[in-house]
């Protein structure tokens, strides 16, 4: 009877110890999906990591709605000359530890990346740096290799202490950077606190702490939002369950249209698919309107191009209406004759490949419909996500559906659509343009547009890309899901971002006595 | 003793190798998810070399190997490669606390079902317990464990959503975990109890006049006690596997957790790491389900 008794002692220690004595969270709690890869802005490539780290530790600029670089911890920025921009930063800035924040942290943090002292996957992105120059405490000058515009969409790199420039250990463990909140603790990976901080440029934010929690299964973060026990959620629950929680006491279902554009690829190297007009019939096919009504209960806005209505870059295009008849034309003149009219035998078939998720396979299952309607047989694969990605990597597809998360600086256009950056052998199948689209005009205006400087230059540009685009179809627009953040009632005036960011938190309010 | 040293040893290694062989089969390369799409390949390969991916799989085995029996073993991620050992001293005692209280949970439900459906064969008691076992044993845990949460905690009140931090986050995840084990003992009991009714030593001692509850915990169930114990000790693999979906589920810090994480970053060390360990934690539950024979039988003992 002793070892029961023992096996019992040791039971209920092993229970105490496992007791943290925990009160209920005093200040806002934010549900994340997954851990952050690293909460240092260099280091992070997730989701979680990048906007988190941006509340700790900003850039020089950020993006706003429309999706132009503004000042940040810049106080303006102006080109003097396409190779050269000129920031000022904001007066009496400070970092968390109350050091202030000069051009010379700036400088720092910029050359330990140029050096590539820093194993961070973003140095490749201050590439085209040749050299800064720190006028004085508050003015700074970066020099250009050569004319490239996007140049300030890099430059959301967050600023660090000129110590920390070269320490991605201590950055990683405790970052300490200028932003609206300061680092407190990371207890494991599955929590984060953070508190407001004082000194912040934009006035300390009127939220008491900051908790960001990882819950990985989605049921359980509606649940926990039912329960009251988290104020924030933001692009973490797919829209099925938003009319529910839209009827909520307490709960408010806020949303803006998203950047984030998702497509169907083709693969135009081989095949049926190499041919615009096999393209095109798919494009008259497709019904996207049905699929935003129903399986996103409206909160995706139908795509025209790559880039989203509210973008600065975006230039309307003619698009393609949904029209069988045209569609069946198209197919004929292509060689694909109807081998015994409308229904049975198909026209041709083509292989179709998705990734497991189950709402991504819903939506597959429909544009399949929508496509044998038109005669063409689909032979629907669908993948668990690595494979697939690397099969879409290799060019191993006909059709593919993805998306881009977000489409913010429209550069992104010239790395998805150049001939030089068709996925190969010889690149380690790095490129993006994994359509294999190749024209000419299009890699020279895109060429063009990333060494103009002026906005209305490099809009011109990106709508003579666009038509170019719209006109050739290597991919199929489909739609830009809205960004969705999910509130409690005890956060007030929170303005959900277009980018998915958890920026907005600066500038809302925390409400006691309002939870349930 | 020694022909057990080895058996673990055996198990060990194939539990090794297998998840060795499998994460070389997973396809998605792990530098593409520690580097970003649009990593230049001068920094593919370095990192490639960096952590060991471009030695041949056997090399990779060998110093996982080393690194796992001296202590040293890091995570795959650079730049900092985290110490894996606390991490997994972090999250295993989570991991044994969610399944031994399931355990316990199943125990004292599966015990008083299965022997007063035993001794009350064919009536409605044993009808009603087998019907709550057959339900119990096929419900997913994915499914009961938000169903708890909707009942005991939007609904009632009563108990935490999700988290680890008190006595009470406990009650529902060990619950979820431990129903189906509930279930599936509670038929064992009962059938062993069955089997051990039809002894001659139960006849003898029933003839002798004892108290019917002493004849039926006495002689029956302590005699029908040594298969029970045999399908605890097998099934606490199972509950760990359990454990996986229902820490995601109530976003309970353990090792299913860290296993998850390690899927997710194509951390190839630290889904090494914890499946060893899961598979250790294993033979020594199974060592241990030896002990409890002889502590139960002496009959054991002595052989």
């Amino acid at each position: 009877m002793t070892h029961f008794r023992a096996l019992a002692a040791t039971v209920v220690m092993t229970l105490l110890a496992a007791c943290r004595s925990g009160s209920p969270p005093s200040g806002i709690t934010v549900l994340i999906e997954s851990p952050p890869d690293s909460i240092d802005d260099r280091m992070a490539l997730s989701a979680n990591g990048q906007r988190i780290a941006q509340l700790i530790t900003p850039g020089l600029v950020t993006f706003n709605d429309e999706s132009e670089p503004v000042p940040d911890l810049a106080e303006s920025f102006r080109w003097v000359d396409d190779r050269t921009l000129e920031f000022t930063l904001r007066p009496g800035l400070t970092f968390h530890d109350g050091s202030a924040l000069t051009t010379a942290d700036v400088k720092a943090t910029y050359e330990a990346l140029l050096d590539r002292t820093l194993p961070s996957p973003r140095a490749d992105k201050l590439e085209p740096v040749a050299s800064i120059e720190a006028v004085d405490d508050r003015v700074l000058r970066l020099h250009l290799k050569r004319a490239y515009a996007p140049m300030l969409a890099e430059l959301t790199i967050g600023i660090v202490p000129e110590e920390r420039a070269n320490d991605i250990a201590a950055q990683g463990r405790a970052p300490i950077g200028a932003g609206p909140f300061r680092f407190v603790a990371q207890p494991d990976e599955e929590h984060l606190e953070l508190a407001p901080f004082d000194g912040y440029y934009g006035g300390k934010p009127d939220i008491r702490a900051l908790h960001l929690r990882v819950v990985r299964d989605e049921t359980t973060r509606v649940l926990e939002l039912l329960k009251g026990r988290a104020d924030l959620v933001v692009n973490a629950v797919s829209p099925a369950v938003l009319p529910m929680l839209t009827k909520q006491p307490g709960i408010h279902v806020l949303t803006r249209p998203g950047t984030g554009y998702a497509y169907i690829g083709f693969n135009v190297r081989q095949g049926p698919l190499s041919d615009p007009r096999v393209r095109r019939a798919i494009c008259h096919l497709v019904r996207t309107e049905p699929i935003v009504e129903y399986k996103f209960h409206g909160l995706a806005v139908p795509a025209t191009g790559m880039i989203p209505k509210s973008h600065w870059a975006y230039t309307p295009t003619a698009g393609c209406r949904y029209d069988p008849a045209e569609a069946a034309r198209l197919l004929d003149e292509a060689g694909y004759p109807d081998p015994d009219g409308p229904g049975g035998q198909p026209r041709l078939t083509i292989s179709y490949k998705t990734s497991t998720d189950r709402f991504r396979k819903s939506i597959a299952l429909v544009l399949k419909q929508e496509l044998e309607e038109g005669g063409i047989a689909i032979d629907l694969r669908a993948l668990e996500f690595g494979t697939f990605f690397s099969d879409v990597r290799k060019g191993n597809f006909e059709m593919v559906t993805l998306k881009w998360g977000a489409v913010v600086e429209p550069d992104l256009m010239r790395w998805v659509f150049s001939s030089g950056f068709i996925p190969t052998a010889e690149n380690h199948f790095g490129g993006l343009n994994r359509a294999g689209y190749a024209d000419p005009e299009v890699d020279a205006a895109l060429a063009r547009a990333s060494a103009a400087v002026t906005r209305e230059e490099r809009k011109a540009l990106y709508a003579e890309v666009l038509r170019a685009l719209d006109r050739d179809l290597p991919n199929v627009p489909l739609w830009h899901e809205t960004s969705v953040a999910i509130v409690s009632d005890r956060l007030r005036g929170y303005s959900p971002s277009a980018h998915g960011f958890f920026t907005p938190l600066a500038k809302a309010h925390q409400v006691d006595g309002a939870g349930r | 003793m020694i022909r057990r040293l080895g058996s673990t040893v055996i198990a060990l290694v194939g539990a090794l190798l297998l998840v060795s062989l499998f994460l070389n089969l997973v396809p998605g390369d792990p530098i593409d998810v520690m580097l970003g799409e649009q990593a230049s390949n001068v920094d593919r390969e370095a990192l490639r070399h960096a952590i060991g991916l471009d030695q041949p799989w056997y090399v990779q085995i060998a110093v996982f190997t080393r690194d796992f029996f001296t202590g040293d073993l890091k995570t795959s991620l650079p730049p900092f490669q985290k110490e894996i050992w606390p991490q997994i001293a972090a999250a295993m005692p989570n991991t044994l606390l969610l399944t031994f209280t399931s355990m316990l949970i199943a125990v004292l439900l599966a015990v008083p079902l299965g022997v007063s459906a035993a001794a009350r064969r064919g009536t409605l008691v044993d009808n009603v317990a087998m019907g709550v076992a057959v339900t119990g044993v096929a419900l997913p845990r994915f499914w009961l464990g938000p169903m708890l949460i909707i009942l005991f905690s939007i609904k009632l009140d009563w108990l935490p959503v999700s988290g680890a931090e008190s006595v009470r986050h406990l009650v529902l995840p060990a619950v979820t975990l431990g129903t189906a084990l509930a279930a599936f003992l509670s038929r064992m009991t009962r059938a062993s109890m069955l089997e051990t009714m039809r002894e001659d030593y139960v006849t003898v001692a029933r003839a002798k006049g004892l108290a019917r509850w002493k004849v039926l915990w006495k002689h029956t169930f302590r005699n029908a006690l040594l298969p029970v114990i045999t399908i605890l000790g097998l099934e606490f693999g199972t509950l760990l596997g359990g454990a996986i979906v229902t820490e995601k589920v109530f976003a309970w810090p353990g090792m299913g957790t860290l296993l998850l994480n390690g899927i997710e970053k194509r951390d190839y060390n630290l889904v090494r790491a914890t499946v060893l360990v899961f598979t250790l934690s294993y033979v020594i539950i199974n060592a241990l389900t030896d002990v409890v024979y002889t502590i139960v039988d002496p009959r054991v003992r002595r052989r």
